[in-house]
């Protein structure tokens, strides 16, 4: 039995785990939103969605303000150390089985290196499920992000190469 | 009143499938850059590394890390490289794992330096 058979066992049975969790998910889903130091414009973009032209409520997304009531925790910012306490509060509120969010380029590592202000990516301090780049994520990346957490629609980007092969332009 | 509102009254399903249509904006979303594979060089690698101002650029030995999570679609690399980075016209990124954004792309030719 050598390692690397177990590390693909772990990582096929989280891989299932996950999916079973989204699917739980599926018709109704409440979100609470947390933000470890963004500078808003993610909070903009998340706002949006609840426009009529984006209407996330027809899919089946909502937004709780309390964490106890929620499902899925999307968290925009680098994670500054001056939310570490509010952070884990608010994810251990909120009821398992649930999901992390990072949302925009701050919370994936993108924006600030760590320092002694900030840890410089959100899954330093919270396990997170999903990543969504951007700067901020138009609200249709936010949807389609919500919606791969919830195992409706596929990740498409580790297909993606963003190259374009061919010598000459 | 919203047509998915008298059609979940009618057939009590409550929620609808994604996307309806392709959304009218979808096309003048900033998005992460992609390279022209064959005419990137040790030289262009290096210029754009310097220019990245979010680090989602950096060169590893013969290879360009493109850490698509980092990029913020500034649009500094499409200046610094006009005939090698070009929009990527993709915005649909989430994934499930983050080593799924981190692009490695081999350079052409011999080191410089």
């Amino acid at each position: 039995m050598s390692t690397s058979n177990d590390a693909g066992d772990t990582a096929r049975a989280a891989d299932e785990l996950r999916r079973r969790v989204a699917r739980q998910f599926r018709r109704s889903l409440h979100i609470r939103t947390l933000d470890t130091g963004s500078c808003a414009a993610c909070e903009q973009e998340i706002r949006l969605l609840t426009a009529p032209h984006y209407d996330l409520h027809r899919l089946g997304f909502f937004f709780t303000p309390a964490p106890r009531h929620a499902d899925l925790l999307m968290v925009t910012g680098p994670a500054v150390r001056a939310m570490d306490v509010a952070a884990r509060k608010t994810y251990d509120a909120i009821p398992d089985p649930k999901i992390v969010v990072a949302t925009g380029a701050c919370a994936l590592g993108g924006v600030y290196q760590p320092d002694l202000f900030v840890h410089g990516a959100v899954d330093k301090v919270l396990p997170v499920d999903v990543w969504i780049p951007g700067c901020p994520p138009s609200p249709l990346a936010l949807l389609h992000g919500l919606l791969v957490a919830v195992d409706r629609l596929a990740a498409k980007a580790a297909q993606l190469s963003f190259t374009v092969t061919g010598e000459t332009r | 009143m919203a047509p998915w509102f008298l059609r979940g009254l009618r057939r009590g399903v409550v929620t609808t499938r994604y996307p309806a249509r392709r959304d009218s904006s979808a096309d003048d979303l900033p998005t992460p850059p992609r390279f022209r594979a064959g005419e990137m060089t040790h030289e262009i690698a290096e210029r754009l590394a310097a220019v990245c101002p979010s680090q989602a650029l950096r060169r590893d030995g013969g290879v360009l890390v493109y850490d698509v999570g980092a990029c913020t679609a500034c649009g500094r690399c499409e200046e610094a490289a006009p005939g090698v980075a070009a929009p990527g016209g993709q915005f649909e990124l989430a994934v499930t794992r983050r080593a799924d954004l981190v692009k490695r792309i081999p350079l052409r030719g011999e080191a410089s330096s």
